[in-house]
C-alpha cells in the first residue's frame, strides 16, 4: 500500500483521534509532509509481518516542545540526515522506518524520511496512541534497549546516547532537546524485523488513516457516527469503542508542571445537572470517573470529540461550555500485559489508582 | 464632539458624540468606492454640529477585510526569512490559495539568523547573504519586502537589525518586521506581515480618501482608525499596519456595547442579517482569541476578539414547523423576501413583527404567522442562543447579556443561559460609537524561563515595552492602565516556560487641546 499526499489530511485527522487529548497541532508537519509526499511520489506502508527476521528497522520521531517547532519549524532534512548519520553509527542499512507513537503530529514524520530516503515505513507504531516517556512505548516494554540512539538539531548538531537504562535514557534525550533549541529529530530503538513484529502496535498507520476517512466523510453528531466507530474499531487491533459520557464542559483547568500539562476536566451530564464526568489530564486524557467510580483508564484511550460534529478535542483546545463526548476505547492487547501495564497503569502517572480494564468498567451494550 | 464612523458590507453608519451622549446618528448605504458613502453621512452628521465643534473623527473600516477577500488592491511583496540552519521544512506561502499567492508573491528568501526560545541567537546574519539579497530585491523591485526572524516577537533585535540595513539600502520601498504584526508561529507570523504589506498601497490611497473627504465637509481635526483591540490608531499607521483592522466590525460593536452601558465584563451579542456574533467584553475591552486566524483562506496569527458566530439574524430562514432557524438567510434580499413585505419566505424577522417586538413602518403584513408557531420559533432561537452563550461565558459565570445589532430585537424574553438581558438604546449604532471611543494601546509578550528570571520581573519589563508601544502610538503618558496580562503557560519544555504577553491602554492624548 501507498500512502500519497492526498491520504495526510485524514492521517493527521485519525492521529489527532489516537492523541487521546495529547500530541499537538499537526497543521505543520501534515503540510510539510503532503509537499513531501508530492516531491516523492508517496511512500511505501509495509505491514510488519512482511520484514524479514533479520532486517534493521529503526523508529524515529521528535523529542521537545512541539511549540519550538512553530518558530523553527519540522524538517523533512533533518529527519532524512539522521536516517544516514544513524546508519553510519550502526554500520548497517536501514530496511525500514517506525512511528514511536501513531497519536500527533509525530505520527508523520517517519512518512516523511522513509519517503525521502525511499524505505518503506512500517504500518504500525510504538504506542497505538500517544504516551509522553520513552519507557511507555511498547519497543521498550518488549525489552528493545532505546540506545545507541541519535538526536539531531536544528543545525545539524547530533549527540548519541548509550544508557544503562530507557529511564535514564529519557531524562538525558530530554536534557539535550532544552540544550539544542528545544525540538531535536531522534532515532532510537534499533531493533531486528524480528524484534519488531514481536513489539509494534500493528496496523495502526492503515488504521488512524480508515478513521480520519470516516471522521471526514460522516461529520456530524457522535451518536450518528457511533455505529460506524464501533465496526471500524471492532476490526482493529484495539479493543471496542464505547460513549462513556457526554455533556458540557463545566471547568477546565491546567498547568505546566514539569513539561507535562497537568489539569483536571469536568464535564456536566446534558440533562442531569449532578451527573459529573470528571477526567485527570497529564497531557493527554488518563481517568475518567462519574461519581468517583472509575470508567476507563490509561492504558485504555480516551479520547473527547465534538458532540455535534465528532471532531475529536485536544486538551489545549478544551474550553467551558464546549458540547462533548468521552469515548473509551479498550488498548491494543500488547498493553493488557502485565509488564505493559507495569509501564503505564495509572500509578505510573502519579495516580493512586489500580487498573481496571474498560472491559470490565463498562456495560457490554455495544 | 467625536464623530465616529464605521463602514461595514452594507451600511456605513455614523454618529455624534457628545462625551457618552449621542447627539446625532445616521445610517446611509456603502459606496463602492466607500468615499462618497462616508461623506454622505458625514451630511447627515454635520447638519447638527458646525465643523469646527469636532475634535476626532474615527473610522472602523472593512476595507481591508474585504481587500483580501475578493483579492483586490493586493500589491507584491517580498518575503524574507531568518531562520537558517532551521526553517528550511516550508517556504513562504506554502498552503495559501493560489490565486492569493498569484496577487503577492514578490519572491522568497532564507537567510542565515535568528533566535532560540531561551534567547540564545540561533545564528548570526550572514554579510555575503545580506548583500546577495539587496541585490536581488533592486532587480525584483517587489512593492513591499517583509522580514520574518525566528522568534523576533520575543527577540526582535535581530529581525531590526536586518530591517535597517534593508531601508537603508532600498530607501523606497516599505521594509516590515513580522513582530510588530503577530506573534509567535513563524509561518502564521509571516502570513500575517505579507497579507499587512501586500495591503500598504491600498492603506495609502485609503488613508488620503478619509483626508480628502474630512476636509471636503470641513473638518480640521485628526482622524484615527479603530484597530482590532478596540483602540484607535493614527493615519499614519494606517499607511503601515493596514492588517490592524481586519477585525474592527466585531470589535466596534462590543466596544460600542461597552461604551452604551458602562458594563466593563459582560457577553455581547450583535445580531445582523445572518449571524448572532457573540463576544466577550473583559475590562472594557473584546476578549482577545488565542486560535489561529483564518483571514481569506490564510492562517494568521493576528490578535483578534474571540467571537462565536451563530446563523440567527433577521433574514435567517424559519422552517415550516418552527423547529429550524437559520443558518440559511435572505440576507439583503429581506425586503424583497420577507413575509412582512409581502414575500413568501418566513424569516425571523416575521417573527418579531407578528410579535409586536420589531415596528417596521412600511411592513405589508404585520402579524404574518400565527400565535402557536411564534411560541415554537422564541423556543428554537433561545435554545440556539442559551447553547451559545453558555459556551461563551468565562468560566460559567453569570454575566449581563448586552444585545447590540440592527437584530437585537429579534430575541425574546429577559435572559439568556441564565444572564440578564441588557437592552440600551441606540443599540443599532453600536459599532460606530464603539469606533468613537478615544483611546490607543500597546502590547509586547516574551518567553519567560523560570529558572532564569522571576516572573514579577519578566512582567515589569514586558509592561515597560507595552507602555513604550502605547504612548508612540499616542496614549497620554500619566492615563497609561495596564488592562491584560496573560500567561500561557508551553508544554512539553523541560524548564517551565511560560509566554507573558502585557496589554496597555491610554487616553488619546487630547486631542481637543490641538484643535483650541
Amino acid at each position: 500500500m501507498k500512502i500519497v499526499a492526498s491520504d495526510i489530511d485524514d492521517l493527521a485527522l485519525g492521529a489527532v483521534f489516537l492523541a487521546t487529548g495529547g500530541g499537538g497541532d499537526p497543521y505543520l508537519p501534515a503540510l510539510i509532509a503532503k509537499q513531501t509526499l508530492v516531491q516523492t511520489d508517496g511512500v511505501t506502508l509495509i505491514a510488519p509481518e512482511a520484514l524479514r527476521d533479520e532486517d534493521f528497522v529503526v523508529p524515529i520521531g521528535g523529542v521537545g516542545a512541539p511549540t519550538v517547532s512553530l518558530e523553527l519549524l519540522p524538517s523533512v532534512d533533518e529527519a532524512s540526515q539522521v536516517l544516514d548519520r544513524y546508519e553510519r553509527l550502526m554500520g548497517r542499512s536501514i530496511a525500514a522506518v517506525a512511528s514511536f507513537e501513531i497519536g500527533g503530529g509525530n505520527s508523520l514524520m517517519p512518512l516523511m524520511a522513509a519517503a525521502v530516503r525511499g524505505v518503506p515505513v512500517v504500518d504500525g507504531d510504538g504506542m497505538g496512541r500517544a504516551f509522553p516517556e520513552a519507557q511507555m512505548m511498547s519497543y521498550a516494554i518488549a525489552g528493545v534497549t532505546p540506545t545507541p540512539a541519535l538526536a539531531m538539531d536544528y543545525a545539524g548538531n547530533t549527540a548519541t546516547f548509550e544508557t544503562a537504562d530507557t529511564v535514564t535514557y529519557e531524562h538525558h534525550i530530554r536534557a539535550f532537546a532544552a540544550a539544542a533549541g528545544g525540538m531535536i529529530t531522534v532515532a532510537e530503538h534499533p531493533m531486528s524485523g524480528a524484534e519488531l513484529k514481536a513489539s509494534v502496535i500493528s496496523g495502526t498507520v492503515s488504521f488512524s488513516l480508515k478513521l480520519g476517512q470516516l471522521l471526514r466523510k460522516q461529520r456530524g453528531p457522535i451518536n450518528q457516527l457511533m455505529p460506524a466507530l464501533r465496526a471500524l474499531f471492532n476490526e482493529s487491533v484495539y479493543g471496542a469503542i464505547h460513549q462513556i459520557f457526554s455533556g458540557k464542559v463545566a471547568s477546565i483547568s491546567t498547568r505546566t508542571v514539569g513539561g507535562y500539562d497537568v489539569g483536571d476536566l469536568s464535564i456536566q451530564d446534558f440533562h442531569d445537572p449532578n451527573a459529573v464526568c470528571s477526567i485527570t489530564i497529564k497531557n493527554e486524557y488518563l481517568v475518567a470517573m462519574v461519581d468517583g467510580r472509575p470508567l476507563a483508564m490509561v492504558p485504555d484511550l480516551i479520547v473527547i470529540v465534538d458532540a455535534e460534529t465528532a471532531a475529536p478535542i485536544n486538551a489545549e483546545r478544551l474550553h467551558y461550555g464546549q458540547r462533548v463526548a468521552v469515548l473509551a476505547i479498550g488498548a491494543p492487547e500488547f498493553y493488557q500485559t502485565p509488564q505493559a501495564l507495569a509501564a503505564t497503569q495509572p500509578r505510573c502517572f502519579g495516580i493512586d489508582l489500580d487498573y481496571q480494564a474498560l472491559a470490565e468498567l463498562v456495560p457490554s451494550d455495544n | 464632539m467625536r464623530i465616529g464612523l464605521d463602514v461595514g458590507g452594507t451600511h456605513t453608519d455614523a454618529v455624534l458624540m457628545d462625551g457618552t451622549t449621542v447627539v446625532a446618528r445616521t445610517k446611509a448605504t456603502t459606496t463602492a468606492d466607500v468615499a462618497s458613502g462616508i461623506e454622505a453621512a458625514l451630511r447627515v452628521i454635520l447638519a447638527e454640529c458646525d465643523p469646527a465643534a469636532v475634535d476626532l473623527l474615527t473610522i472602523g473600516t472593512t476595507q481591508f477585510t474585504n481587500a483580501v477577500i475578493e483579492r483586490k488592491q493586493l500589491s507584491k511583496v517580498a518575503a524574507v526569512r531568518v531562520c537558517l540552519p532551521a526553517g528550511r521544512g516550508l517556504m513562504p506561502r506554502s498552503d495559501w490559495p493560489e490565486d492569493l499567492v498569484k496577487s503577492t508573491d514578490g519572491g522568497s528568501y532564507l537567510l542565515h539568523g535568528g533566535h532560540l526560545y531561551d534567547g540564545r541567537e540561533l545564528a548570526p546574519l550572514d554579510d555575503a547573504e545580506v548583500t546577495a539579497l539587496i541585490r536581488s530585491l533592486n532587480d525584483a523591485k517587489p512593492a513591499a519586502v517583509i522580514v520574518s526572524c525566528a522568534f523576533s516577537p520575543t527577540q526582535p533585535a535581530l529581525e531590526m537589525a536586518l530591517v535597517d540595513r534593508l531601508r537603508a539600502a532600498l530607501p523606497d520601498t516599505p521594509i516590515c518586521p513580522s513582530h510588530q504584526i503577530g506573534g509567535l508561529g513563524l509561518i502564521e507570523r509571516e502570513n500575517a506581515a505579507i497579507l499587512n504589506a501586500a495591503l500598504l498601497a491600498f492603506a495609502d490611497r485609503v488613508a488620503n480618501a478619509f483626508t480628502g473627504s474630512s476636509s471636503r465637509l470641513g473638518l480640521r481635526c485628526p482622524v484615527y482608525v479603530s484597530q482590532n483591540d478596540g483602540t484607535l490608531i493614527t493615519l499614519e499607521r494606517l499607511r503601515h499596519y493596514p492588517a490592524l483592522t481586519f477585525a474592527s466590525g466585531p470589535t466596534n460593536s462590543i466596544r460600542g456595547a461597552w461604551a452604551l452601558t458602562g458594563l466593563s465584563d459582560a457577553i455581547v451579542i450583535d445580531i445582523g442579517g445572518t449571524t448572532s456574533d457573540i463576544g466577550v467584553l473583559k475590562n472594557g475591552f473584546p476578549r482577545q482569541s488565542n486560535l489561529v486566524i483564518d483571514v481569506g483562506g490564510i492562517r494568521t496569527n493576528f490578535r483578534m476578539p474571540d467571537v462565536l458566530a451563530t446563523g440567527l439574524g433577521g433574514g435567517s430562514l424559519v422552517s415550516d414547523d418552527g423547529r429550524t432557524c437559520g443558518p440559511q438567510s435572505v440576507a439583503r434580499e429581506l425586503r424583497q423576501k420577507a413575509l412582512c413585505f409581502g414575500g413568501d419566505v418566513m424569516t425571523l424577522t416575521d417573527i418579531a413583527v407578528s410579535r409586536g417586538r420589531l415596528a417596521i413602518s412600511d411592513a405589508a403584513v404585520t402579524s404574518p404567522v400565527t400565535e402557536a408557531l411564534c411560541d415554537i420559533v422564541d423556543e428554537t432561537i433561545l435554545a440556539k442562543l442559551n447553547a451559545a452563550v453558555d459556551q461563551m461565558k468565562p468560566g460559567g459565570a453569570i454575566l449581563p447579556v448586552i444585545l447590540v445589532g440592527g437584530g437585537a430585537a429579534l430575541v425574546p424574553g429577559d435572559n439568556l443561559a441564565g444572564c440578564p438581558i441588557v437592552r440600551p438604546d441606540n443599540a443599532d449604532v453600536a459599532n460606530a460609537i464603539g469606533a468613537s471611543i478615544a483611546q490607543v494601546s500597546g502590547e509586547a509578550e516574551m518567553l519567560h524561563v523560570a529558572s532564569k528570571q522571576s516572573r514579577s520581573e519578566v512582567v515589569e519589563l514586558v509592561t515597560a515595552r507595552a507602555e513604550t508601544a502605547a504612548v508612540s502610538a499616542g496614549a497620554a503618558a500619566d492615563t497609561l492602565s495596564t488592562i491584560n496580562v496573560e500567561a500561557l503557560d508551553i508544554p512539553y519544555m523541560a524548564a517551565e516556560t511560560t509566554r507573558i504577553r502585557v496589554t496597555v491602554v491610554g487616553d488619546l492624548d487630547d486631542p481637543s487641546k490641538r484643535a483650541s
